[in-house]
């Protein structure tokens, strides 16, 4: 069977941030002509990961919008969508594309843009990710479904406020020397403590932030990578799983099967031991999220991912580091583009040019990249290019 | 708006959720395969409408359309049966919404569209004293 | 002869009240516009910001055919002036949430007495043979425009029943009644307007008394029933004086109406208001006991009821939830929730 090695050959981000002066495809084309730049080959296809472009831009139909901005009307492009995911799983579907032969190379280019809405109005889009029927119905949204999850965590787990804001503290943390972050500024627990309530018992500082922002990275087999592969990332690995669709349809709440799945599957299929990794991108969209996550992926017992993030385990300096460039707290979490942002990250890792945040000597590198509550989830395994 | 809520009024107003005629597992929301058995022979059966709060939050701000109801409870209950529904917790002290508290079905309003459009009718919880 | 008696009486088989979770004092009212004081009732039941006559309805209605184990009902009447659709039935939904669908459904309306028409029509609907039960719903989320003396007493609550053949379940029996209305506007709502208009004194001699004092009289007099027959008697109730007044008149004692007399905790639940009271007087009656019944329409009219309590009635006692129960199951509320709830800013 035809497999080829895939790499990530370069990537291209805008910051995430409140762009009033950028189009949805303003930015898709910042960050697409950042990853493009310097090959001269056209890409074989673009992939498009967007969540909400319909709501929050009245677009639908990225793919070939983006292409013909980029001058590439000709070639296949369609956009991929699991709601928070779809970054992740728009990446998958190149990364198979290529792995198996079928293209030589593919530019993912994940992008979502928010604030054209107010924020109720994203509340309700990012909402259309859970049941319209049990869900929006009872006018739930996801920060209220993540507070369900969090006092179940709390009290089943015995797990304090304190350690909860463990991550979003790491994540602020690594965000200041991150140049294309929303937020890069350092909290303390008690800024997390302290913040609005938003859905009890999570408050302001246990959520990520709204954002707009694009991030795309070039896939490329061995016949497009033409040249040296020093500043290219290999991906050894990827699997895409999902859970029972809404929270209250699992049989253990606390248990993040999509994770715990595709991280399992994605690290066999790279062939490296949980152990090896050097750093890893987690899907905080809530602190909550990050820390069953982290149990999930198995580098913490259950009732232990919050509690071992306030011991030190995940910050910068540890075996583990979690979100160099500050996750999505503190990075921002423009929903569709987030998975890519994950991605664009490791490579950064596993080139050197993390700058400050720069793992030494990072070997491997994975990212997790959810869609609703661990609904949907997308793990990728990255390495250095030999 | 009012026909995907139409269609399935039976499940708001009288909580008909499915159980698996294989295994006796029953569920809410309606399933079309079971979860605990994986057989396929499901069939409609009305839920008790009593249970008790295994989580909750307070919503300070819910989606749009429930602006009047904020700050608002939302909590999963399990059902006497075992099934577990995702409602609202309305007419309770805030004293009265905790874990393990026991809480009853009734019905409300869900969705009201405007001033001139459908009301759509469906289940909230209680907490029984 | 003016009396309505079917050949084969109905009997109530079930009943459920609904009272709303919230009360509003009248000092609350009266330290808003009035700079003090308070209106003739101490409290009103105010319906929650999610609720309307259909959840309330459905709420008291489940209750009832929960206590009469009847499984097809053969008509569902909702009176009620506060139909949440001007066009669109009521009935139906309640139909639906109860899951009865070869039935006749009907919405009644006129003002106060809508309740105990829906009773009189389901009385007939049994008593011939139509149908084998039915379901009376008297409810109302009444509505009083802000500043207005109404709005101290007009509050949201009612009852249902499931009248049906006489038998072993039976917990009372429609005995007769009678009904005397003429052309009096005491008290309207135009089309398209949000709150009702009345016409202060006009309301009492003319209206509520004049009315009640014929249907019951006729009823005496047709049946050679007299007050000290009945041991319990619930009157329309707008307020508090109205029926203590009346029922002096007529020759009933405060002992036999004060069990039904909620208004003074509650306020004026409009159609729901002397179904209610019957409810709290079922709630401790005992078999044997004859209930006098009589209600009050604006517009007008007024229904009175001999109602007689059956041994079924025992079987009721410890497992329904009473009036008094859900009266007590409450909280206080200020006038900004209030006008939250019933969406009054601005209107």
């Amino acid at each position: 069977m035809p497999r080829s090695k895939v790499y990530v050959k370069s990537v291209g981000m805008t910051t995430v941030a409140d762009h009033w002066n950028d189009s949805i495809l303003d930015l898709a084309v910042e960050a697409s002509r950042g990853a493009l730049k310097g090959h001269s080959k056209k890409p074989d296809q673009i992939i498009v990961g967007n969540m909400f472009s319909a709501v929050g831009a009245r677009q639908e139909h990225l793919g070939a919008l983006v292409a013909t901005a980029l001058g590439l009307a000709g070639i296949p492009a369609f956009k991929v969508e699991a709601a928070c995911s779809s970054g992740g799983s728009a990446f998958n579907v190149g990364f198979n594309l290529v792995k198996w032969g079928a293209i030589d190379s593919a530019l993912v280019v994940g992008v979502e843009k928010m604030r054209d809405l107010e924020p109720e109005e994203v509340s309700q889009a990012l909402a259309m990710a859970e049941s319209a029927e049990y869900t929006q119905f009872v006018g739930a949204t996801f920060a209220a479904l993540n507070g369900l999850l969090a006092r179940y965590y709390m009290e089943q787990l015995g797990v304090t406020r304190d350690e909860l804001s463990a991550i979003p503290v790491i994540d602020h943390a690594n965000a200041v020397a991150a140049p294309h972050a929303q937020f890069r500024k350092a909290i303390t627990p008690e800024v997390v403590s302290r913040s609005s309530m938003i859905a009890d018992p999570l408050r302001l500082f246990d959520c990520a932030p709204v954002g707009d922002g694009a991030a795309a990275v070039l896939l490329v087999n061995d016949s497009a990578a033409s040249g040296t592969k020093r500043k290219m990332a290999e991906v050894l690995g990827g699997k895409i799983s999902t859970n029972d669709f809404s929270i209250y349809e699992r049989e253990d709440m606390l248990d993040f099967k999509a994770t715990r799945l595709a991280f399992k599957g994605a690290l066999q299929e790279a062939g490296v031991a949980p152990g090896k990794l050097s750093t890893l991108e987690v899907h905080d969209a809530f602190s909550v999220v990050g820390a069953l996550s982290l149990e999930a992926m198995g580098y913490s017992k259950r009732g232990q991912g919050a509690k071992d993030a306030k011991a030190g385990r995940y910050s910068r300096g540890s075996d583990l580091p979690i979100n160099t460039f500050g996750g999505l707290k503190a990075r921002g979490h423009p929903v569709g583009a987030t998975g890519v942002y994950q991605i664009a990250e490791a490579y950064l890792q596993l080139t050197d040019q993390a700058g400050k945040n720069q793992v030494e000597g990072a070997k491997y590198a994975a990212t997790q990249n959810i869609g609703g509550v661990d609904t949907t989830s997308a793990v990728h395994v990255f390495g250095r290019a030999a | 708006m009012s026909i995907q809520y139409w269609r399935i009024r039976d499940r708001y107003y009288r909580l008909i959720g499915s159980r698996c005629a294989e295994c006796g597992a029953e569920f809410f929301p309606p399933l079309y395969r079971c979860r605990k058995c994986g057989s396929e022979s499901i069939k409609d059966k009305e839920m008790p409408r009593t249970g008790k709060i295994m989580t909750y939050t307070h919503l300070h701000e819910p989606l749009p359309g429930f602006e009047a109801q904020a700050p608002l409870y939302l909590a999963v209950v399990k059902l006497d049966n075992g099934a577990k529904v995702l409602t609202q917790i309305v007419d309770s002290p805030d004293e009265a919404v905790k874990t393990g508290a026991r809480v009853r079905a009734t019905i409300r309003r869900a969705l009201v569209d405007g001033d001139s459009g459908q009301i759509v009718y469906g289940f909230k919880f209680v907490v029984v004293n | 002869m003016h009396l309505m008696q079917s050949k084969n009486r109905a009997a109530i088989l079930g009943y459920g009240a609904y009272v709303p979770y919230y009360r509003l004092p009248t000092t609350e009212i009266a330290r808003v516009w009035k700079g003090g004081g308070s209106g003739p009732n101490i409290e009103k039941a105010v319906a929650g910001v999610d609720e309307d006559t259909v959840t309330m309805a459905i709420e008291a209605a489940r209750q009832a055919v929960k206590m009469s184990g009847v499984e097809s009902l053969g008509a569902v009447f909702v009176g009620t002036e506060s139909k949440p659709y001007a066009v669109k039935p009521t009935s139906t939904i309640v139909a639906q949430a109860l899951g009865q669908h070869h039935t006749l459904a009907a919405d009644l309306e006129f003002a106060c007495k809508a309740g105990t028409e829906a009773m009189q029509v389901i009385t007939g609907l049994v008593g011939s043979g139509m149908i084998e039960a039915g379901l009376a719903i008297g409810m109302d989320t009444a509505q009083g425009r802000p500043g207005d003396d109404l709005e101290y007493t007009a509050a949201s609550g009612g009852a249902a029943y499931v009248l049906g053949k006489m038998g072993k379940k039976a917990v009372a029996m429609i005995d007769c009644s009678t009904s005397f209305v003429s052309d009096t506007g005491d008290f309207w709502r135009r089309a398209h307007q949000r709150y009702p208009r009345h016409l202060s004194r006009f309301t009492g001699e003319p209206a509520y008394f004049y009315h009640i004092e014929n249907s019951v009289n006729t009823l005496f007099k047709e049946t050679g029933h007299k007050p000290s027959d009945f041991r319990y008697a619930v009157f329309h109730q707008p307020n508090p004086r109205f029926p203590v007044e009346v029922a002096t008149r007529l020759g009933f004692t405060m002992e036999q109406i004060k069990t039904g007399l909620l208004n003074p905790l509650i306020g004026n639940t409009y159609a729901g208001s002397s179904p209610i009271g019957l409810a709290a007087v079922l709630d401790e009656a005992k078999p044997g006991d004859k209930i006098l019944l009589a209600s009050f329409g604006s517009g007008a009219g007024s229904d009175a009821f001999c109602i007689e309590v059956l041994d079924g009635i025992t079987r009721t006692k410890g497992t329904n939830t009473t009036v008094r129960s859900m009266m007590e199951r409450s909280t206080k509320i200020d006038y900004s929730t209030y006008s939250k709830f019933r969406d009054k800013l601005g209107k």
